[in-house]
């Protein structure tokens, strides 16, 4: 084998579509895709209120609704009294705010990609999906915020 | 060249073929049920602001048995939704601290061990320890 046959081997191998990170090749007269700003923005709410969720979430569930009926904690943490007397505290409102907003971007943008998944495809369908789930979670953690912050600020 | 988007289908029950596509499905209903639990914390506090009688209806309420248990459903895939989340963390965003990426095993230990401390955190911060 001398020098041209490698010389002629090498050469379509670099033209070759094989996924080659760095070699692709770029035309500059040729269309840049549209900027995407909102999708990588609701990714990283959807991943921030996973951690939110998974951390925070089983533990507050459990005393909320199941350690007073079943009786598997001292007091009822619960309970009205008990409640507001910790609802008092700006990091507990904090808190609370920070869970629901999490839960609510997490949850929707799932529930936006298993209906997506289900078949609801389409440009004017998952429009009107991003609309009305990213909806119901900003209002939500607005709705969330206004509770945290009235009584306290105002 | 023009892209070229595969049409593809799954059939129909595709994932109560396979443990692994059954976990993964209840993950995502999990998920699904944060949001819920979201919305139902919301109305919680809604009720707080309406004064005593209204919490405590909400709050009775939610503990009917039929509720209750429905609730403890629903809280088992909160749970593990929290568990897989952990499971996944090592696999789908490796932690490389040392010459080879950790194990997942050793990050969802890791993870296991944090929620328990932020979880001690949640109850004496949040909820004044007893």
């Amino acid at each position: 084998m001398d020098g041209s046959d490698i010389a002629e081997e090498v050469r379509p191998a670099r033209e070759s579509i094989a996924w080659s990170p760095g070699r692709e090749t770029v035309h500059a007269d040729s269309e840049s895709p549209p900027e995407v700003l909102l999708e990588p923005l609701f990714w990283g709410l959807f991943s921030v209120g996973g951690f939110i969720t998974a951390f925070l979430f089983p533990v507050t569930l459990f005393l909320l609704f199941f350690a007073g009926p079943f009786g598997l904690w001292p007091t009822d943490p619960g309970a009205y009294d008990a409640f507001v007397a910790r609802w008092q505290e700006p990091l507990v409102r904090l808190f609370f705010f920070v869970l629901i907003g999490g839960s609510l971007f997490h949850g929707t943008h799932r529930l936006k990609f298993m209906l997506v998944d289900a078949g609801l495809k389409g440009r004017g369908v998952e429009a009107f999906l991003d609309l009305g789930l990213n909806g119901i979670a900003i209002f939500g953690s607005l709705g969330a915020l206004y509770y945290a912050l009235r009584g306290w600020l105002f | 060249m023009a892209r070229h988007e595969y049409p593809w289908k799954r059939r129909p029950g595709w994932w109560l073929r396979n443990p692994r596509y059954l976990a993964f499905q209840l993950r995502e209903a999990g998920g699904v049920v944060c949001a819920l639990y979201g919305l139902l914390l919301l109305n919680l506090l809604m009720q707080l602001r309406e004064g005593e009688s209204a919490y405590v209806a909400f709050l009775t309420m939610l503990r009917t048995p039929p509720v209750l248990y429905l609730n403890g459903v629903l809280f088992g895939l909160v749970l593990w939704h929290a568990i897989s989340w952990f499971m996944l963390i090592g696999k789908a965003q490796p932690v490389q601290l040392t010459r080879k990426p950790l194990p997942w095993k050793a990050v969802f230990g890791i993870n296991v061990v944090l929620w328990l401390g932020v979880s001690g955190a949640v109850v004496y911060l949040t909820f004044g320890w007893i």
